[in-house]
């Protein structure tokens, strides 16, 4: 792939972001123990995982990377890093690089942040951090330790040099038009846009609508039942990105709030099945290279089946309906009862409501309530058997 | 959200060029987003690195689609990037430009 034999082997073949690079050369010539890590922010394939790579190999560092899921538990850092830290002799010269270290957030954080947050204030062998983003409340956390080094998207005329120096090295051409195409769509991220170009020049003209770049939960969900082919439900797929666990619960609601036959809803139940106990090994085990399966998983529900919605609840409307409606109502007369009976409402409607509407159904018992209930003990009767 | 002009009560640092704002110079300040210089807010375009001339962004065939602010504040102008090697001129004037790049 021309994205490979075209990677940088040395930091003056990089293009764009001087500064920043002339920046970390800076702190690796000045760096000593004890010496702030760094931590690289800025938009997907630009470069900051490359030029963590080259400093390493340019000042003879071994490097250690590693990325957020390794970092999510303090446990999983311990068993990784202390070796590192400790041995640092034996170890050679080592360098740690930490990876997408935005991307443990919320409940995926185990005590990681803080105790990484421990490493960084005690740095014996230099450390740098990269993030695509650093606004997050760990994010700020994390910054305080460190020196932030920011990387900005490349100017497309400067991305149009770069290309056309590839082109001319394959001797390959693309028309004017391809080659603003190529730029606008990637934007910004180097990596996507040499792939791109190397498929445009190969004759293959991939799929790039905007549509897909990026969607929401219910136009993904919509969109995957309606597409035309499995390559589209593929992308749309793809495109989701959110939480894992959202993106189960998403298809999940979907599929059993929608009107489809006992066979097929068996058949995908199987598949969410398959879906959440991978998702469930995952977060037991904090093995989040499992994570790259669940989508091979989840195209599995792919049929072109135009009765499937997206919904956010799961269950079905009726139901949801009785709950909302009626739940109120038997809530209300739970109340009043319980204070009649000397007992707690929940009492009530676990041990004394069935008998009671027994009761009002054989006409042993005649209740002095408001009429706004005879509805709900009308229909509350009609269910008992 | 509002830019406002402020005199810096405290040191910071530029959003734009991660530069400091010293006390007392005048900076502009959005609550959320930080401060940035005055001269580094009127940025509408950028250098050319090669031959350190303004890049034409206004003239620019891809002015639409360049976020000019939050680019890296290098590019090429016409003239240069119509050189026959660009890239490799690009790459002379970044290692002249910022020696330590190739040290």
């Amino acid at each position: 792939m021309w994205s490979e034999k075209y990677r940088p082997r040395i930091i003056s073949d990089m293009v764009g972001n001087e500064e920043s690079r002339a920046s970390i050369m800076e702190w690796f010539i000045k760096w000593k123990k004890g010496t702030k890590p760094i931590l690289l922010v800025g938009p997907p394939g630009i470069g900051k995982t490359t030029i963590a790579y080259l400093v390493a190999k340019q000042f003879g560092y071994d490097m250690i990377g590693l990325n957020a899921s390794d970092v999510r538990s303090k446990s999983r850092i311990n068993e990784i890093l202390t070796p590192a830290l400790a041995n640092v002799s034996v170890m050679g010269t080592p360098m740690i690089f930490i990876d997408e270290v935005d991307g443990i957030h919320g409940r995926s954080d185990f005590g990681g942040v803080s105790a990484l947050i421990g490493i960084l204030k005690e740095p014996t062998v230099p450390i740098v951090l990269a993030a695509n983003s650093d606004t997050s409340d760990k994010m700020k956390s994390i910054k305080k330790a460190v020196k932030t080094i920011y990387f900005k998207k490349i100017p497309p005329r400067l991305l149009q040099v770069y290309l056309e120096n590839i082109l001319k090295k394959e001797n390959a051409k693309l028309s004017p038009g391809s080659l603003i195409k190529v730029i606008d769509k990637s934007q910004g991220d180097i990596r996507s846009m040499i792939n791109l170009t190397q498929s445009f020049v190969t004759g293959f003209n991939p799929q790039i609508e905007t549509k897909f770049e990026n969607i929401n939960i219910e136009d993904g969900v919509n969109a995957f039942f309606k597409a035309n082919s499995i390559e589209e439900a593929r992308i749309i797929l793809y495109s989701m990105q959110i939480d894992p666990r959202e993106k189960i619960n998403a298809f999940y609601s979907s599929i059993i709030t929608s009107s489809i036959d006992n066979s097929t809803l068996a058949k995908y139940l199987e598949i969410i099945s398959n879906a959440d106990m991978l998702f469930g090994k995952i977060m037991k085990t904090q093995n989040w290279r499992l994570l790259r399966y669940l989508n091979d998983i989840l195209i599995k529900l792919y049929q072109n089946d135009d009765r499937i919605r997206y919904s956010q609840y799961n269950i079905s409307w009726p139901l949801l309906n009785r709950i909302r409606w009626d739940g109120a109502k038997i809530k209300s007369l739970s109340s009043i009862m319980a204070k009649k009976l000397h007992l707690s409402s929940s009492a009530f409607v676990t041990i004394c409501l069935p008998f009671v509407l027994f009761c009002i159904k054989n006409k042993t018992l005649e209740l002095e309530l408001e009429e706004t209930y005879a509805d709900i003990i009308e229909k509350e009767i009609g269910l008992i058997q | 959200m509002s830019w406002r002009k402020i005199p810096m009560k405290f040191p910071g640092k530029c959003i734009i060029c991660n530069k400091k704002i010293e006390i007392n110079e005048i900076g502009l300040w959005a609550k959320g987003l930080g401060v940035k210089h005055e001269k580094c807010a009127q940025i509408d375009q950028l250098q050319c690195i090669v031959c350190g001339a303004p890049a034409g962004c206004p003239q620019c065939k891809f002015i639409e689609i360049c976020d000019i602010p939050n680019v890296s504040q290098f590019c090429i102008c016409t003239k240069c990037s119509d050189e026959k090697d660009a890239f490799s001129f690009y790459q002379k004037s970044t290692n002249k430009k910022f020696p330590i790049i190739n040290s």
